[in-house]
């Protein structure tokens, strides 16, 4: 075909020129696909940060209120001597005798604890929420799915027979969750590695799933036991969450863990029939404001928060990370783009100028003017496509060269996110402190972002190219070839 | 063929404008070899480019068979040059990337004769250059003498009513000069062409039908030629 013979001998005669001009689309274009890879890559990261702070597919969460004042450290080992100790239904209480020992004391009967394990199940230090509220909560216009769960830390001291030993201190997360694997909730993301999830059969079984982590720390497999409050319950399932979240231990069912906790009456209140935490899933994005706004109208003492705001109030090199690329990385590839675009319009324009006594020829020999544009433009879009290839070939260099470098990025929650009331709990239950998760940077480039890389190096090549053509439109033919002779 | 009235082209050149060509008049007859001397910057590539549709008169009129150039289209006109009229440069101006039978093939390009059709005709036309066996060389692979066969090649190959030349031999040697002069001699006896040819030597002028020289602008005929 004469058109592309006639192309493809043309730029391979202005070889260094085209190669120049590829090469300058391609720096701008491999940029954009590298910036657009990296900011890809922290959006995942941020996005991972986010289910792991607040659970993967969920738009609201709602915690319960600040307790009233008398509410009491539930998970205080130590009590103050302001405060006496709570009472368990089993009577049981830690307290520390005069000189210095630990003994544990059942109805005002204490026994030295040596020898002894102290178990204690402890509900976060917020006020539970009923679950009637769950259900009116699930009834909201634009709520799609709504789950209470009930969230507890089992603590447990194990004081050796030789009191010059120090004391054993074990802790595991839990989450009491429906027996239904719903979209939404704690395990709305999970994937059963061993057993299966819970069934309704399970509400009121004492069967347990354990996080994949947790398992393989304490070498637990389906059909093991765990002891919660010194009941064993039998594991039926392996769970692995999504990477980047952080998932409780062990998950028992909601109405199990309702009963434990109950059974611990060191709320200063009944936990009966109550969760700690609605995990909410609204109709569509667009209704997330409204929904988290219905809902604090509905239940102003507690917490409701949303992911987008949460994502607003993560810091630390992750946010910096997302900052740089918004801003920086966009801009200076907008730059590079725009100076790859002016290079390659000015040497096309420069080509046209060299080229005019060919141009005028052909306009001589009976050419069309949209046949020698459409020539020219070829020739562009040839460019335009090898600086496409060559683009993203950077592109998937500059991801690759960030995810080899690039170290973990931070990401600091605010101490209102669930996980870190449980952190806070794990800690001590009495402060809720920010949280600091580290995320791998993980530059992924999309079929999307190739598209667009493609699409901007042609477009570059036919701007480059139009602005030939325009010049060669206004060429006339005697004036052309006039600069021949 | 062709009837000249009139005609005056002027340029605006910095504040002056220049006038290049001054009221020139003429009748090109159906099948004639017209000879155009004169010296450098008096007009004679001007009035070849009015001929030759390329560019328009600042005042009256060029009519090829009976059509006012300066009425039509530029659409029209490019109809006109692919169709009807044949160019020969004295620089050759041929496309360097380009093969010498691609080069004759790019005149019927905007024809839209098809590719089988195109190789033919480009075939036949270098074979009656002389050119055959150098279908496949590059301009720069060619000879002086052999690039202005190729670019007579390619102003003939479309079968044009008419052919201008803008000194077809002033980059050429003597011998070649003659070859060349030869060759179109032979295709304006052969096909019937109207011949327009411009030159700056008396000797190649001579074997026109009529030579016209132009100075300052004005055309002046000078003899009358052996017919055909």
């Amino acid at each position: 075909m004469f058109f592309i013979a006639y192309l493809r001998r043309e730029l391979r005669r202005r070889m260094r020129q085209a190669v120049f001009i590829a090469l300058g689309l391609a720096l701008g274009v491999g940029l954009v696909v590298t910036v657009a890879a990296a900011s890809a890559g922290v959006s995942k990261a941020q996005s991972g940060v986010l289910s792991a702070l607040y659970g993967v597919g969920t738009d609201i969460t709602v915690t319960g209120g600040a307790p009233p004042p008398h509410y009491s450290s539930a998970g205080s080992t130590q009590p103050s001597k302001a405060t006496p100790p709570s009472k368990n239904r089993d009577g049981e209480t830690l307290q520390i005798s005069p000189g210095g020992g630990a003994q544990i004391c059942d109805n005002g009967h204490c026994v030295n604890a040596a020898g002894r394990t102290y178990d204690r199940l402890v509900p976060p230090y917020r006020e539970p929420i009923s679950a009637s509220t769950v259900a009116a909560v699930a009834r909201l216009h634009d709520v799609a799915a709504a789950t209470g769960v009930l969230t507890l830390v089992d603590s447990a001291i194990t004081y050796p027979a030789n009191p010059a030993d120090s004391p054993q201190l074990a802790t595991f997360t839990i989450d009491g969750v429906g027996p239904r694997h719903t979209p939404v909730g704690p395990l709305a993301a999970a994937t059963i590695r061993s057993g299966h999830f819970f069934t309704p059969a399970d509400s009121h079984a004492n069967v347990a799933l354990v996080d994949s982590g947790y398992a393989a720390s304490d070498n637990l497999k389906t059909g093991s036991t765990i002891t919660i409050r010194q009941v064993r319950f039998t594991v039926i399932g392996i769970v692995t969450q999504p990477q980047g979240t952080s998932p409780p231990d062990v998950y028992i069912p909601l109405a199990r863990a309702q009963t434990l906790a109950t059974a611990t009456k060191n709320l200063g209140g009944s936990v009966a029939n109550t969760v700690n935490l609605i995990y909410v899933v609204a109709s569509s994005a667009a209704d997330i404001p409204a929904v988290q706004q219905e809902i604090a109208r509905r239940l102003p003492g507690d917490i409701v928060t949303a992911a987008g705001g949460l994502a607003g109030q993560v810091t630390g090199s992750l946010s910096s990370a997302a900052k740089l690329t918004s801003d920086l990385g966009t801009w200076v590839s907008v730059l590079v783009l725009i100076a790859a675009f002016a290079v390659a319009s000015l040497l096309t324009m420069a080509a046209v100028g060299r080229r005019a006594a060919e141009f005028g020829t052909l306009k001589a020999l009976g050419w069309p003017t949209r046949r020698i544009v459409a020539q020219v433009l070829g020739e562009s879009l040839a460019m335009g496509i090898a600086g496409a290839a060559a683009g993203t070939g950077l592109g998937f260099t500059g991801a690759a060269i960030i995810a080899a470098v690039a170290p973990n990025l931070s990401a600091t929650a605010p101490s209102s996110t669930i996980g870190s009331m449980q952190q806070a709990i794990q800690a001590g239950g009495t402060a809720l402190g920010n949280r600091t998760i580290m995320v791998p940077l993980s530059p992924s480039v999309t079929i999307g972002v190739i598209v667009l890389a493609v699409i901007l190096a042609m477009a570059g090549g036919l701007l480059a190219g139009a602005l030939g053509s325009w010049r060669i439109a206004r060429l006339r033919p005697a004036a052309a070839l006039t600069l021949v002779a | 063929m062709y009837k000249l009235t009139g005609v005056t082209k002027e340029y605006q050149k910095g504040r002056s404008i220049v006038g290049a060509l001054q009221g020139v008049d003429l009748t090109i007859a159906d099948g004639e070899w017209l000879a155009v001397q004169g010296r450098t910057g008096h007009g004679k590539s001007t009035l070849l480019n009015l001929l030759g549709g390329l560019d328009q008169p600042t005042g009256g009129t060029v009519a090829l068979e009976g059509t006012i150039l300066g009425a039509l289209r530029e659409t029209q006109l490019t109809r006109l040059r692919a169709a009807s009229i044949g160019f020969i440069f004295q620089t050759f101006n041929l496309i360097p990337t380009l093969s010498a039978a691609e080069n004759v093939e790019a005149a019927l390009i905007p024809l839209r004769v098809s590719q089988p059709g195109r190789k033919a005709r480009t075939a036949a036309a270098l074979d009656s250059v002389g050119l055959a066996d150098r279908s496949a060389h590059l301009p720069s692979e060619l000879s002086g003498g052999q690039q202005q066969r190729v670019a007579i090649a390619r102003a003939l190959v479309k079968d044009p009513k008419v052919v201008l030349a803008d000194e077809p031999t002033g980059n050429l040697d003597e011998d070649t000069r003659d070859d060349i002069i030869g060759l179109l001699e032979r295709m304006w006896r052969d096909r019937g062409l109207t011949l327009i040819l411009v030159t700056h030597d008396t000797s190649i002028a001579r074997r026109a039908q009529r030579t016209g020289v132009m100075a300052n602008g004005r055309l002046t005929m000078r003899q009358e030629s052996p017919t055909r």
